[in-house]
């Protein structure tokens, strides 16, 4: 009877979401037990850091003031970047980067089954973490949140088995997909032909295909490509960037919480603006059937929608980009 | 279930805690294979001494409880764990007057054919590279019978839980 029960349980949990709820109540209850299970390494790290000695920590603060000196200098290198970068997809009236927001989480567990690569991390549902988001350390992605409890979530990370990401070289933009293998230190192209232009050493970033990965952070370095001529595809073989079984603080992205279809509609939309505030004859004869319909449903705050009146008498003069980017820069 | 108040049940429950606790504290990467499967263990050892109070029900709670922290599907370990109860009690006459070493070669076909079963159905769900390492948690856990055998037999004479 238990026997059937339990299969019945292992059904509906597999094919329906009916479970979650329970599941989720009985994380709550039984989730303590890694924290637990934890408490003797961070008595010891708590111990180590009390009795660090000084030379020791001074040498630390030394190298981490180093450190946050060379990125604040690349920081400000990134700003005007990422104005150039708006500047230009504005030229070529693609939609937007979306800024992202990032918060920090610690490991608390890891799965004790060796045959899967997650990790518990101790933020959950409460805080505002959803199925499927993005998780990196300092160095490149390292999984996506697959299971939610109230404080913690489970998190599947890029070398397991039954994972795979869409990802690019860097240097060309030759896209590929990268399949965990099991191994910690291994990931695997899947499927990149013989002649592609790829070799050691390529960085590969995310290339956000799957619309489920922000696009451009860093994954894995290529290690070694065989070309095995027995073989219909190359096979290619790359390190994850992140220290997927190291790390111990991890970065939460928080991306748009808008669908995919909702953000195509958006910038539909706001291209269509862009486009009647650019050429405001040519566009006035179709636009306003479509406008009084689309405007009231778009998430455009109404100062957005009284823009195009301004700019309307320089318009026909200037090229139909020049508006768009005065418009951005104020 | 017997409802005297001094029989020192929670020993019981206190122990599938800590088998809970051992099951997924962390071990190094390498060791990972070898985890003896400590809730079985301690289910079978209970179901042997108190056949009265520790059964299936109690198995299938605390599969229940293994699945939620493995984060599998939710049934797996409970179907596993429910198994080697079922095979435990239906040879509990017989394993009860076996001398050590025989129980513990019984508890590693059981633990085997659980761990099988284990395999069979990760292979099912598609989690797991089927392979046969599995099998070494079962014969860890044979060999650690004894000792768990007679310390928990010690704890239950000391304290008289029944």
């Amino acid at each position: 009877m238990l026997v059937v029960l339990s299969i019945t349980l292992m059904v509906v949990d597999a094919r329906f979401t009916l479970l979650k709820p329970f599941r989720s109540q009985m994380g709550l209850v039984l989730m303590p037990s890694y924290l637990v299970t934890d408490l003797p390494q961070r008595l010891w790290q708590g111990v180590a850091s009390q009795f660090g000695s000084r030379t020791e920590l001074a040498a630390e603060n030394e190298k981490l003031k180093t450190e946050a000196l060379l990125l604040q200098g690349r920081l400000q290198k990134l700003a005007a970047l990422t104005e150039q970068n708006v500047r230009l997809r504005e030229l070529l009236n693609s939609s937007a980067l979306v800024n992202e927001k990032v918060e920090v989480a610690e490991l608390i567990g890891v799965d004790p089954n060796p045959f899967t690569h997650r990790i518990l991390i101790n933020k959950g549902e409460r805080d505002g973490v959803v199925l499927g988001q993005p998780v990196l350390d300092a160095r490149g992605l390292m999984g996506q949140v697959v299971e939610l409890m109230p404080y913690t979530a489970r998190v599947l990370l890029l070398t397991d088995t039954t994972h795979s990401i869409p990802v690019q070289v860097n240097r060309n933009g030759l896209r590929a997909i990268a399949s965990g293998t099991g191994n910690p230190e291994r990931l695997e192209l899947r499927h990149v032909a013989d002649t592609a232009d790829i070799k050691e050493g390529d960085l590969l970033v995310s290339s956000g295909l799957g619309q489920r990965f922000p696009a451009g952070y860093p994954v894995a370095t290529v290690k070694e490509v065989i070309h095995d001529s027995g073989q219909p595809f190359a096979i290619v073989r790359a390190i994850p960037t992140a220290a997927l079984n190291r790390s111990r603080y991890l970065l939460l992205v928080f991306t748009d919480s808008r669908s995919p279809e909702q953000r195509a509609s958006d910038a539909a939309i706001a291209q269509e603006e862009a486009d009647r505030q650019g050429l405001p004859g040519a566009a006035s004869a179709t636009v306003p059937a479509t406008a009084p319909a689309l405007v009231p449903s778009a998430a455009v705050p109404s100062p957005a929608v009284a823009v195009p009146a301004v700019p309307a008498p320089a318009a026909p003069a200037a090229t139909p980009g020049a508006p768009v980017i005065s418009r951005e820069r104020h | 279930m017997v409802s005297t108040r001094n029989s020192n049940g929670w020993v019981v429950w206190l122990s599938f805690a800590i088998g809970m606790l051992l099951s997924v504290s962390p071990m190094p990467a390498f060791a990972e294979v070898f985890r003896p499967m400590w809730l079985a263990l301690l289910l079978a050892f209970w179901t042997l001494a108190l056949p009265h109070r520790v059964g299936m029900t109690t198995a299938f709670v605390l599969g229940l409880a293994e699945d939620v922290l493995y984060g599998t599907l939710l049934g797996q370990n409970a179907l596993v764990l429910t198994l080697i109860t079922f095979l435990v009690l239906s040879l509990q006459q017989r394993l009860r007057m076996f001398p050590m070493w025989q129980q513990s070669l019984v508890i590693l076909v059981i633990f085997g054919i659980a761990q099988l079963i284990q395999l069979w159905l990760s292979a099912l769900t598609g989690n797991r590279l089927p392979t046969l390492a599995l099998i070494w948690s079962a014969v860890i856990s044979a060999l650690l019978w004894p000792w768990i055998s007679y310390g928990l037999r010690g704890l239950r004479r000391r304290l008289s839980i029944n």
